[in-house]
């Protein structure tokens, strides 16, 4: 499959501090890929690189074939979406107006205002000012212009940070819709739940270097201990090898119908980051 | 390189809704106009008096309102969405130059009216105050860039002001401090002798220098404007 992200090497130092080191990854076309960390790993950095608004200091970072530094151009700029913690709203303008300033930037009919508010379920607030907008409400407005133009590839730096359970879940849906149209997203958060949702595949980033990278459900079968946990009658749990000694002794609890449920004991990324940096994700 | 007329007027459409909406900066444009009308009553008839009102209306409705713009912009992190966005950076210059130099030119003319100014020819007055606007809009935008909030902008522009509201004050020191001959080449001073020489029948070739002075000063401007935003455009 096509890779639309292409990162070879890249490091990046702030006065002799490095931010990346010897960072290497593909994002392929269509894939949500999730780049994880905690705060200051360097997720917002890698985000700015690819999309030029900062310079590497070494190493190779394409987007779309080119490199980073060349995506200036209106071919390049109509692909993509960029969504960051730093993603400014005019503050007096209504939402509606905030979103035609868009439409007009990237030729998109002013039709797609009421569809990407529906996405983000504020097409009954478009008429009000930015600046009478909850912080959750400002996010999805946000999350809104980065869709307006149906973008190619999608940047998402920590995108539901701000929202509650039933937006989150709105957003969601939303992402799992552009993916079905095929639109490439690179997701960067520190909320494993989400990770495990919406990507393909997750990068784990600590310190400014990768850690591990594969999808959510290979990480979990490789840190898995094998065993099972199964929950008795009493309300007891007993932790079984998922080997053919285990079976025996499941079949014993299960011959005399003392199982209430039986689960495979399997880390979650959370569990996973922790285990390989030895650092919680905040 | 193609330029999109549609993405500069979307540009000038925000930026007049949200300055109709921002007193602090909307207000500033009558100031001169109270100045303007104070003058009329006064019934003024040197032409270094018109255009003291003239150069104030550069710095404060050219220079001043579009550093606020700019400076805006920047303070609340719009500008970098502008500049991520496919509009080319000829496109958001000129559509954020667009309101500064409307409004520039609108109360030039009613504060002329107010202070009954009628130049003898229009035409070349036109040009040079047209070139003037195009400066100053320039100034305001190199400020606004540098600058990292409004406030922050307030206070930088006020020198500016100082010098090219008041430049024609220093004039009589060029014979006692040789050093401050260069007052005598700063557009404000340029536009005053040009209108001057217009009002004593001048044409075109006689005044051609104090255009091309101007011309000079804009072209310098915008090459610092430009050097300074494709900066900005990267952290």
């Amino acid at each position: 499959m096509e890779n639309i992200i292409e990162v070879k090497s890249l490091a990046k130092y702030f006065s002799d501090q490095p931010a990346l080191e010897n960072v290497s990854f593909n994002v392929k076309k269509g894939e949500t890929f999730g780049f994880l960390g905690p705060s200051g790993s360097g997720k917002t950095t890698t985000i700015k690189i690819l999309t030029a608004q900062l310079a590497q200091t070494d190493g190779e970072a394409l987007v779309f074939g080119v490199n980073a530094s060349n995506l200036k151009k209106e071919e390049y700029r109509k692909k993509i979406g960029i969504l960051t913690d730093n993603s400014g709203l005019y503050s007096r303008l209504t939402i509606y107006d905030n979103l035609k300033l868009y439409c007009d930037l990237y030729d998109v009919p002013d039709k797609r205002i009421d569809e990407v508010l529906g996405m983000v379920n504020l097409i009954d607030d478009k008429k009000k000012a930015v600046s009478k907008l909850s912080k959750g409400m400002t996010q999805r407005v946000t999350l809104a212009r980065a869709f307006l133009h149906q973008p190619e590839l999608l940047f998402l730096d920590e995108p539901t940070s701000a929202l509650d359970p039933v937006n989150t879940k709105h957003i969601y849906k939303g992402l799992k819709d552009l993916k079905e149209k095929g639109t490439t997203i690179f997701l960067t958060t520190h909320d494993m739940n989400e990770a495990e949702t919406l990507c393909d595949r997750v990068a784990f980033l600590n310190n400014g270097a990768i850690q591990l990278l594969d999808s959510p459900k290979a990480l979990r079968r490789k840190f898995a201990d094998h065993t099972l946990t199964v929950e008795l009658t009493d309300g007891s749990k007993v932790i079984v090898d998922k080997g053919p000694g285990g079976a025996q002794t499941v079949y014993d609890y299960m011959s005399g119908n003392k199982i209430v449920s039986i689960y495979s004991n399997e880390p979650t990324l959370g569990d996973i980051f922790v285990e390989v940096t030895g650092r919680k994700l905040a | 390189m193609t330029f999109s007329m549609k993405r500069s007027m979307a540009i000038l459409y925000k930026d007049y809704k949200d300055v109709s909406k921002n007193l602090y900066v909307s207000t500033t444009v009558f100031l001169p106009l109270v100045m303007a009308a104070i003058y009329g009553r006064m019934g003024i008839e040197a032409i270094d008096a018109h255009y003291m009102v003239i150069n104030m209306i550069f710095s404060l409705v050219a220079a001043y309102v579009q550093c606020s713009l700019i400076a805006e912009e920047k303070e609340k992190n719009t500008l970098r969405g502008l500049m991520l966005s496919p509009a080319s950076t000829l496109e958001i210059l000129f559509g954020k130059s667009l309101l500064s130099f409307i409004s520039t030119i609108a109360v030039i003319i009613i504060a002329a009216f107010l202070t009954g100014y009628n130049p003898d020819n229009v035409i070349i007055v036109g040009m040079a105050i047209i070139l003037s606007a195009v400066f100053y809009i320039g100034i305001g935008t190199l400020l606004g860039l540098l600058t990292k909030s409004v406030m922050e902008a307030s206070v930088v522009i006020l020198p500016i002001m100082m010098i090219f509201s008041f430049g024609s004050f220093l004039t009589p020191f060029i014979e006692k401090y040789p050093v401050l001959i260069f007052i005598e080449y700063l557009p404000n001073l340029q536009l005053i002798d040009l209108a001057n020489q217009v009002e004593a029948g001048a044409g075109l070739s006689d005044v051609w220098s104090h255009l091309a002075a101007i011309i000079v000063w804009t072209a310098a401007v915008f090459a610092l404007v430009v050097a300074v935003y494709k900066k900005r455009m990267m952290d």
